[in-house]
């Protein structure tokens, strides 16, 4: 086995795993706390590279500052998305219509965006990104390292927020045990449409990175929804943590089946190890975050 | 003594009133004086942005034959056109639903999708009922290796459209001896790929790797690293546009050299050189369609003209899928007045037979409906200054090829 190509591929794969990481960051935090799968938060991955292709395009604003706009525009839409038609559902416990609800959701944001923007492939360029470094004969991404670096960055914020503030630890309580969290005062309707807002907003943030590294267009959300998907499986509900370990292990997986099986091959690995978690350890590699004590 | 009115004798009657009238609806379309075209496009989905380019062509035609000419003039009659293409989405399941409804309401003449994998369905289904299909979104081989008659196309089949290519591979000068393959996991890439591995074997070249990706790819770093160890002078990709994209992103930030990028579909787009920029300088591709293409069209006269016309009336940069898409129409409607008639069969033996210049360049179909290797083969177009240059055949070329192409870290 060659050396210098088995380390390019692990490199490889932790940089890769750092975009699926970064992808997932809000997924798992709706995931654990509204106990829904958000099939419309690849769409709100999107939206976020598009708002910022947009704020290039008519202000010529980098996409690197376009960050914390794209954030501030997706954690509106999701606040009115949650508010508007997803709380009844939530409260009702109702799985199967929270499923259509966002995939519905997700169906009409894409069209939107094809007619207001079009079906065109789009890229971001930032002057903001790492250049390409070679060490010996391994080559390190520079445009996609910035993406493993922002994903460090991102969960890193939201683990700060869920860890030391008010609001995190709301957010941590309404997850563990409703009624006990409804006790000690605090509004699970509230801290449900501010955790899908600040999902949505997370997602949305992560998008610029997405858009900066790959190519996107309308079609591409499922892609980012699958993938945020196995992620969290992977790792873990409702841990910043676990998107991160979730998404290296994923990174890792494709990369090394397709270096060492066959290039076709990742996505087939990629659903054997979402299976084979499924049955060893359902709640993922850190488990969830907000069992709490019974 | 009269007839007695029985139940049968209503029903009967019923029965003839309403089909007197049906049949005058449907004598009524040719009455009417309109050519229906039918067909799906992705116009959304992961074909979306080809097929909007290909729509705008169709539209583009349609538009100059109802309004500059009055019409298409067949068979001492005057026709309008009319296009009744739907969304597929760039989903075959959709297309074929969409295909088969517009069967049942009678439409004799179809216009492809775009994408091998939905015009391969939806071919066989217009072929089963009978009609005919013109396209210019599919090229895969198996479209053509049914024995369909009646479904052409606009490109050759995947197998047979590196000829060209590969003679421009054999005049470079150092001339190259290796050459790897990108491709995608679909009925296209694969198709073009074993055709190019096979033709540059047959002419003496190396081929050392045939790499294949899912069919939609967002991570090439396996495949480049193993291009960078092998060291390739020639790195083709068989892959459609937004992939196409994103291998050569990748190469640009991860410095994968070679000394000539060919891909088959990508650098043809103004988006793909916009992208890029400076660092788009030197990729190859096939051009179909060269806005300096001195043809003379039947109808929309020189290239010049139908530019100007396409420009007058849309906004949306002009690409050889939407030339191709008018040169459709311009196709049909010769078929249809060298037949002298409507009827799906003639129109069918007259296109069979059809060798015309368009403003897409000279049409000629192969006997199983592709596009004549050598007529309709493509030139090679290289990326210089923004522009998609012709390097080859010679005597058509408007610059001499850039080879070896300089790195990434050089293009500024």
């Amino acid at each position: 086995m060659n050396g210098a190509l088995l380390v390019q591929t692990a490199i490889d794969g932790l940089i890769l795993g750092g975009i699926f990481s970064i992808s997932a960051v809000g997924f798992s935090l709706v995931f654990g706390v509204l106990g829904i799968v958000n099939l419309a938060h690849g769409m709100f991955v999107l939206l976020g590279a598009y708002a910022a292709l947009v704020l290039k395009h008519q202000f010529g604003i980098d996409p690197f500052f376009s960050l914390l706009p794209s954030f501030i525009v997706l954690f509106l839409i999701g606040l009115l998305l949650e508010t508007s038609l997803l709380s009844g559902a939530v409260r009702r416990g109702s799985l199967m219509t929270t499923l259509l609800i966002t995939f519905g959701a997700s169906l009409i944001l894409k069209d939107l965006v094809v007619l207001l923007i079009g079906p065109d492939i789009h890229t971001l360029d930032s002057t903001w990104t790492l250049p390409t470094v070679h060490v010996g004969s391994v080559v390190i991404d520079g445009n996609r390292a910035t993406g493993l670096i922002a994903s460090l960055v991102l969960l890193a914020v939201l683990s700060i927020v869920l860890a030391k503030f008010k609001i995190g630890r709301a957010i941590r309580a309404t997850a563990q045990e409703t009624f006990a969290a409804s006790l000690c005062g605090v509004d699970s309707r509230r801290i449900y449409a501010l955790t899908f807002a600040v999902s949505a907003g997370f997602a949305g943030a992560s998008g610029v990175i997405v858009g900066i590294i790959n190519p996107f267009s309308p079609t591409d959300d499922a892609f980012w929804t699958l993938n945020a998907f196995v992620t969290v499986v992977l790792g873990g509900i409702g841990n910043p943590l676990g998107s991160l370990v979730g998404g290296l292990l994923l990174g890792q997986i494709s990369t090394f089946s397709s270096q060492y099986v066959g290039s076709v091959f990742p996505n087939i690995f990629m659903f054997c190890a979402l299976l084979l978690m499924l049955i060893w350890r359902p709640h993922g590699l850190l488990g969830s975050s907000f069992r709490g004590s019974v | 003594m009269g007839r007695s009115i029985t139940r049968r004798s209503v029903l009967r009657t019923a029965g003839l009133a309403t089909a007197v009238p049906l049949f005058n609806i449907s004598r009524g379309k040719a009455a009417d004086k309109v050519i229906h075209f039918g067909g799906s496009l992705g116009m959304s989905g992961r074909y979306g942005e080809t097929g909007l380019n290909v729509r705008m062509g169709y539209e583009a035609a349609i538009k100059f034959f109802n309004e500059a000419l009055g019409g298409a003039e067949i068979g001492g009659k005057k026709y309008q056109l009319e296009l009744g293409i739907i969304d597929d989405a760039s989903d075959p399941g959709r297309a074929t639903t969409l295909i088969q409804r517009q069967l049942d309401d009678g439409i004799d003449f179809f216009l492809g999708s775009y994408g091998s994998n939905i015009v391969l369905p939806s071919a066989a289904i217009t072929e089963q009922a009978g009609k005919v299909t013109v396209q210019v979104g599919g090229s895969a081989d198996q479209i053509f290796t049914q024995g369909f008659k009646r479904t052409f196309g606009f490109f050759p089949r995947a197998t047979r459209a590196w000829d060209t290519s590969v003679s421009f591979f054999k005049a470079l000068s150092p001339k190259p001896a290796t050459i790897s393959i990108v491709a995608t996991n679909d009925a296209f890439s694969k198709g073009n790929a074993e055709g190019a591995a096979r033709v540059c074997k047959e002419n003496g070249f190396e081929v050392l790797d045939i790499i294949q990706l899912p069919a939609t790819v967002t991570d090439a770093s396996s495949a480049l690293a193993t291009i960078r160890s092998r060291s390739p002078d020639i790195l083709i990709t068989t892959t459609v546009d937004q992939n196409s994209l994103v291998i050569a992103r990748q190469m640009i930030s991860t410095d994968t050299n070679v000394k000539l990028l060919y891909q088959f579909l990508g650098p043809q787009l103004p988006l793909f050189r916009q992208t890029f920029g400076p660092k788009a300088t030197g990729i190859v591709g096939q051009l179909y369609w060269d806005e300096g293409l001195k043809v003379t069209d039947p109808f929309f006269g020189t290239t010049k003209n139908y530019i100007e016309f396409y420009n007058a009336h849309f906004s949306r940069p002009i690409s050889y899928h939407t030339v191709g898409a008018s040169a459709c129409i311009t196709t049909y409607v010769k078929a249809m007045q060298k037949a002298g008639s409507l009827n799906p069969d003639a129109v069918r033996d007259a296109l069979a037979s059809t060798d015309l210049e368009t403003v897409f360049g000279r049409v000629k179909f192969s006997p199983e409906g592709d596009g004549d290797a050598i007529v309709m083969g493509a030139k090679i177009g290289q990326v210089q200054g923004g522009a998609f240059e012709i390097v080859s055949p010679a005597d058509s070329k408007t610059a001499d090829v850039i080879y070896p192409t300089r790195k990434w870290s050089d293009k500024i």
